[in-house]
């Protein structure tokens, strides 16, 4: 009976408005049956235009823009400019200041793995990782609305320090957090690290060698569970990062399975690096800096770049010397680099695993698109 | 291989090829010339001591007189990292692609056509990317670009 079949390819149109494309992105999937032949990306639904707004605005005036860039990490998006223009200016930052940083990254970190825990079980069906993931992260949003006002675009690192010191209840807010954190991964990991349907979902699914990897410059978790240990808090330390003790989990198969495991070890790390930050802190001390209206750098240009929860985020900004405004800022983020390899994940795969990789490479599309 | 250790083989390796610009603040910053830009390329990742395996980033740069394309290179195996760019008139503003080199080259290189109107030789696929598909404003990025709606900082303000 089989002999007077045939397929023939067609085209699925999966998205914009998926709910499991984090933000808006849509994938144009050649498929074979139900086979996915290629894919392609089309992305832009969320371009704001940001780079270009960066150029009419004063420096200072830059850093709540850089919020927007990646929402669900906005305290790197302010570090990764406040350290580029503290390069181009030579400015230096208080000791103090450089542990709330610290801390705050962490944290923001924390917060960021979390929103991609319960993503995660979500888009493969499972709703309890999401509630539970979200109560965790509450008490860092918390954290932060004490020390900022806000819950999502702090504008809280600021050029030369941050923009106020914490309130004497936070480090016991934080304590409290910390200590019942682990016990939480722990809860994280005994519903899905063993769960059978989610292993079957994860392994062997969307493996990235690590010379694709590199070649395509996908960088952070993703890079890491492709066996490459690359992490630009110990290879190319920014702020203190140097001095604190932390590991870097690396993974070697490359798949979907692999880059959970690497976040849900990242967690506990940064608690780590919390916990060493809080203990190391001096006590008092400056932690602002007043930058004058007619803030000027000198001339100059700098690629700066730190590790965000999504990988290497950088910008490139170029100062004339002469304008409070910046010639031009050019961000980078690690979902850019993750979203391009993915074609060549899914060839191969069914729909439904497009969904997982999507996940497992934490791609959010506000950083892809700016 | 620290900073200065990398200007010296570069310098050293590539002679007239190459000059180091003092506008870079932290890592090392060159300038290359267009028409060596593929070779350049190829060059800094096959050599075994550089071994420049990872493209950060690919940014264009139009400075009101001229454009400037920005390359920021890494290796993840030697740790290395420096950025180098060139630089261009509007008139006939035309790079090669270095796609083959780097694979992740290819969507920033998009990005550069689309939003500066730079073209790319050898670029597959240079189609609209960012911008709606009915965008008929030209190339939003480029300073003297205007539309009713955007305003700009006030002169007294700059």
């Amino acid at each position: 009976m089989t002999e007077g079949l045939r397929t023939e390819e067609f085209q699925v149109n999966m998205g914009p408005h998926h709910p499991s494309t984090h933000g808006v992105c849509r994938f144009i999937l050649t498929m074979d049956g139900e086979v996915i032949i290629s894919a392609e990306p089309v992305i832009g639904y969320l371009h704001r235009a940001l780079e270009k707004i960066c150029e009419n605005r004063t420096y200072v005036q830059c850093i709540p823009v850089m919020d927007r860039f990646e929402y669900c990490t906005s305290m790197s998006c302010n570090q990764v400019f406040a350290l580029a223009t503290e390069k181009l200016a030579g400015m230096e930052v208080s000791e103090r200041a450089e542990y709330l940083r610290v801390i705050m990254l962490e944290l923001n970190r924390i917060a960021s793995h979390l929103i991609w825990y319960g993503t995660t079980a979500l888009d493969l069906g499972a709703l309890t990782p999401f509630l539970w993931a979200f109560r965790e992260r509450e008490d860092v949003l918390d954290l932060f609305e004490m020390t900022c006002g806000q819950r999502l675009t702090y504008n809280y690192i600021r050029i030369g320090g941050v923009a106020r010191d914490i309130p004497p209840e936070f480090i016991p807010k934080c304590m409290e957090f910390l200590d019942k954190f682990d016990a939480k991964v722990d809860d994280y990991e005994a519903i899905l690290t063993e769960n059978p349907i989610f292993v079957a979902r994860n392994k062997d699914i969307g493996v990235l060698t690590p010379e694709m990897a590199v070649a395509y410059g996908v960088s952070g978790p993703s890079l890491r569970a492709s066996g490459v240990r690359h992490d630009l808090r110990k290879d190319d330390p920014y702020s203190i990062y140097d001095r604190f003790k932390f590991n870097i989990p690396v993974r070697h198969n490359g798949d979907c399975l692999d880059r959970y495991y690497i976040r849900i070890q990242e967690m506990r790390e940064s608690a780590k690096i919390v916990r060493q930050a809080i203990e190391q802190m001096p006590k008092e001390g400056d932690v602002t800096k007043r930058i004058s209206a007619n803030f000027k750098p000198p001339k100059g240009e700098v690629y700066s770049r730190i590790e965000n929860s999504r990988g290497e985020m950088g910008v490139y900004v170029q100062s004339t010397g002469d304008t409070k405004k910046p010639l031009r800022v050019k961000m980078r983020g690690g979902s850019y680099n993750q979203l391009q390899v993915m074609p060549e994940l899914v060839k191969g795969h069914k729909i439904a695993d497009v969904v997982a990789i999507m996940a497992s490479l934490d791609i959010i599309m506000p950083e892809v698109d700016r | 291989m620290n900073r200065d250790e990398l200007i010296t083989y570069l310098t050293e390796k590539f002679k007239d090829k190459i000059e180091l610009l003092d506008t870079g603040r932290a890592e090392p910053f060159f300038l290359i010339k267009r028409e060596n830009l593929v070779e350049f390329c190829r060059e800094i990742k096959s050599d075994l001591k550089l071994e420049m395996d990872y493209l950060c980033n690919i940014g264009a740069v139009d400075t009101g007189e001229r454009f400037e394309i920005v390359y920021d290179v890494a290796s993840v195996e030697n740790n290395i990292r420096f950025d180098f760019k060139l630089v261009m008139e509007y008139e006939g503003a035309e790079i090669d692609s270095v796609r083959e080199i780097w694979p992740a080259a290819n969507w920033y290189e998009r990005e550069m056509w689309e939003l500066y109107g730079i073209n790319i030789k050898n670029h597959p696929n240079l189609k609209r990317f960012l911008l709606p598909d009915d965008w008929n404003q030209g190339n939003p990025m480029l300073k003297s670009w205007d539309a009713p709606d955007f305003i700009r900082m006030p002169e007294e303000l700059q």
